[in-house]
């Protein structure tokens, strides 16, 4: 194998694989609750590598030169990752699919954590608290800036509609007009987070009276004792997935990595230090009630799940006429 | 090279035999093949690239052209590169001046201020002066406390913040070639025009400036050509309305994977920098690039 000589042996050497993700305090824990674990029990090295990145993703598989081989990504890239023919097939011998929930597994990925989209606020600046996506919008009760998510992504355009009276049942297809219309009651008072850390930064400092947050952002904030606090009313809910690309390397390697990843105590392990949910249903017996009481999965009653196949059919539709608008 | 070999070669206005010819190509060829695989293919390849995907066709340069969005990011591009220019000649001017009449060990000193500048990470930069100008920012909490404002001005998340941190940034490429091209102006020339009765606005704009006039060419087109392309600061301090191409470009190829419309936009933005480049050299001439 010429090619391969040309490599750094660690990533083409047997026994080793690169697992990619979103780099932060996210990454380091699942260092800790998965790779460690893994390494020890199967001598299989593991270099870290990151921030995802879906262009990169492509033209790896693209020009066969694939350095990476297990990939944290967003549900709906994954889905439609798989439709174009980017991913290897999950090896389902080796991962145990009947231990996973059912809403975070296909054929071509496994879930990695469950997270939920939630309404934080700094509990300071009002008298009541808001309770639901329909304050988010009512800048006369609830003043201040107000912070979302600014890439193309499921949840903003939901939680607009919903703020504006559209039933959970009623969501897909989105209607489209109807969420930017929404969007644009408060467009001025947007200011837009690209990343967990800026969006605590925001939240922590004042700057924003309330937002679209990753809960476990917020969680993190709480446990930090900062006067801030989360409504779970409508809390939407999707997952990170796990997937291989394409040629990768180490596929075996990975395969057996995806099994410790989903595993039961890895998945509590990574739930305890991050605040996003297990995807594995044996996971909530082995954790500490206290931290499973915070977690998306004990807000089942008030929860939307976001549809992420309509979301990879029209993410690339979608995410023009986001960007479109923003630019405006 | 010795003098042998400069005797051997040919007379400008004789041209080299073949062979000398092919000889002197075989001395560059290492870096012609060098610049061509490193350079001129990656190029080719990302006009390749706009003119065939997702079909063969001009369909991405009419997407880019015919909707308002797109220009609309291009006008930003420019408005914001040119802002940026202009607030560093503004201040960079009479830095590079006081850089360049300070006594020997100040100077050394300034510069080494101005250059550190330049080493610290990006980010870390851009972070600070997020939280520099936010609304519950040091700037806006010293004016507030001081009482010459009521509410917290809104200095991020809009064109002030961008201007103000990629000035800032920008800043030491202004500075340093101004600096340099002063320091070789002899001072007495300045003090000869003054004692002439020349005023000080006078020896500025008819002495001064015409000195170093390629200087600031040189400095103005590098500020303007590295704005055109920045990505971190724009997409940190700007809000989405202020989006420069560069963010565009990023959008397309990481989150939305369209590649060839990616591939159009960048091939624009080289096109129109390249313009640049030309009508620079060509009115300042190739000293002012240097």
């Amino acid at each position: 194998m010429p090619a391969a000589s040309l490599l750094p042996r660690a990533a083409a050497a047997a026994g080793s694989l690169v697992f990619t993700s979103w780099g932060g305090t996210t990454q380091e824990a699942q260092k800790t609750a998965w790779v460690r674990p893994f390494t020890k029990a199967s001598g299989v090295r593991v270099q870290m590598d990151g921030p995802t990145d879906y262009g990169k993703l492509k033209a790896m598989v693209e020009s066969g030169n694939v350095s990476w081989d297990v990939v944290d990504v967003e549900y709906d890239f994954a889905a439609q990752a798989a439709r174009d023919g980017l991913l290897e097939p999950i090896d389902f011998s080796v991962v145990k699919r009947d231990a996973l929930d059912p809403r975070f597994v296909t054929d071509h990925a496994v879930g990695s954590f469950y997270y939920a989209f939630v309404l934080g606020y700094g509990t300071k600046p009002f008298p009541a608290a808001p309770k639901g996506w329909a304050d988010l919008f009512d800048t006369k009760t609830f003043p201040g800036k107000r912070t979302f998510y600014k890439w193309s992504a499921p949840g903003a355009l939901e939680i607009a509609l919903l703020a504006d009276g559209v039933a959970p049942d009623k969501l897909y297809p989105l209607d489209l007009d109807r969420a930017f219309a929404k969007l644009d009651t408060i467009k001025s008072e947007i200011i837009w987070w690209s990343g967990g850390a800026q969006s605590q930064q925001l939240l922590a400092s004042g700057e924003v009276a309330m937002g679209q947050f990753w809960n476990g952002r917020v969680a993190a904030l709480e446990q930090d004792r900062q006067p801030v606090a989360i409504a779970w009313e409508q809390n939407l809910t999707t997952a990170d997935m796990l997937v291989v690309p394409k040629g990768s390397r180490n596929r075996k390697a990975a395969m057996e990595f995806l099994a410790t990843a989903t595993g039961a105590k890895e998945q509590a392990d990574f739930a305890a230090a991050t605040r996003y949910a297990p995807i594995n249903l044996g996971s909530a017996k082995l954790m500490d009630p206290a931290v499973a009481e915070t977690l998306p999965d004990r807000h089942a009653a008030t929860q939307i799940d976001l549809n992420m196949e309509y979301w990879a059919k029209n993410r690339e539709e979608i995410g023009k006429r986001w960007y479109a608008w923003q630019a405006r | 090279m010795t003098t042998a070999r400069m005797q051997a070669l040919p007379l400008p206005d004789a041209p080299p035999p073949w062979t000398r010819r092919l000889r002197g190509l075989g001395a560059v060829l290492p870096a012609l093949v060098l610049v061509t695989l490193l350079f001129v293919v990656p190029v080719l390849a990302l006009l390749l690239r706009s003119v065939t995907e997702p079909a063969p066709g001009l369909s991405n340069y009419a997407t880019f052209f015919g909707g308002t969005t797109y220009l609309k990011v291009l006008g930003n591009t420019f408005l914001i590169a040119g802002l940026v220019t202009a607030s560093t000649l503004m201040i960079g001017f009479p830095t590079a001046w006081f850089l360049a009449v300070a006594p020997r060990r100040m100077a050394g000193l300034l510069t080494g201020i101005v250059v550190l500048s330049m080493w610290t990470n990006l980010l870390a930069r851009t972070y600070a002066w997020m939280v520099l100008l936010q609304g519950t920012g040091l700037i806006n909490r010293a004016l507030l406390g001081l009482g010459l404002i009521a509410a917290p001005l809104t200095l991020t998340n809009n064109l002030v913040g961008v201007t103000v941190g990629m000035t800032y940034i920008m800043l030491p490429f202004m500075v340093l070639p101004l600096a340099s091209a002063m320091r070789t102006i002899d001072p007495s020339v300045l003090q000869a025009a003054s004692l002439c009765g020349a005023t000080r606005w006078q020896c500025l704009v008819h002495i001064l400036l015409p000195m170093v006039s390629g200087a600031i060419a040189s400095g103005a087109l590098m500020v303007f050509v590295m704005s055109l392309g920045y990505f971190v600061t724009p997409a940190l301090l700007g809000g989405t309305a202020n989006m420069m191409l560069p963010e565009l470009i990023a959008q397309l190829v990481q989150s939305l994977l369209d590649w060839g419309l990616a591939s159009a936009a960048a091939t624009i933005l080289l096109v129109l920098t390249l313009i640049l480049y030309t009508l620079q050299i060509r009115f300042f001439g190739t000293r002012g690039a240097a």
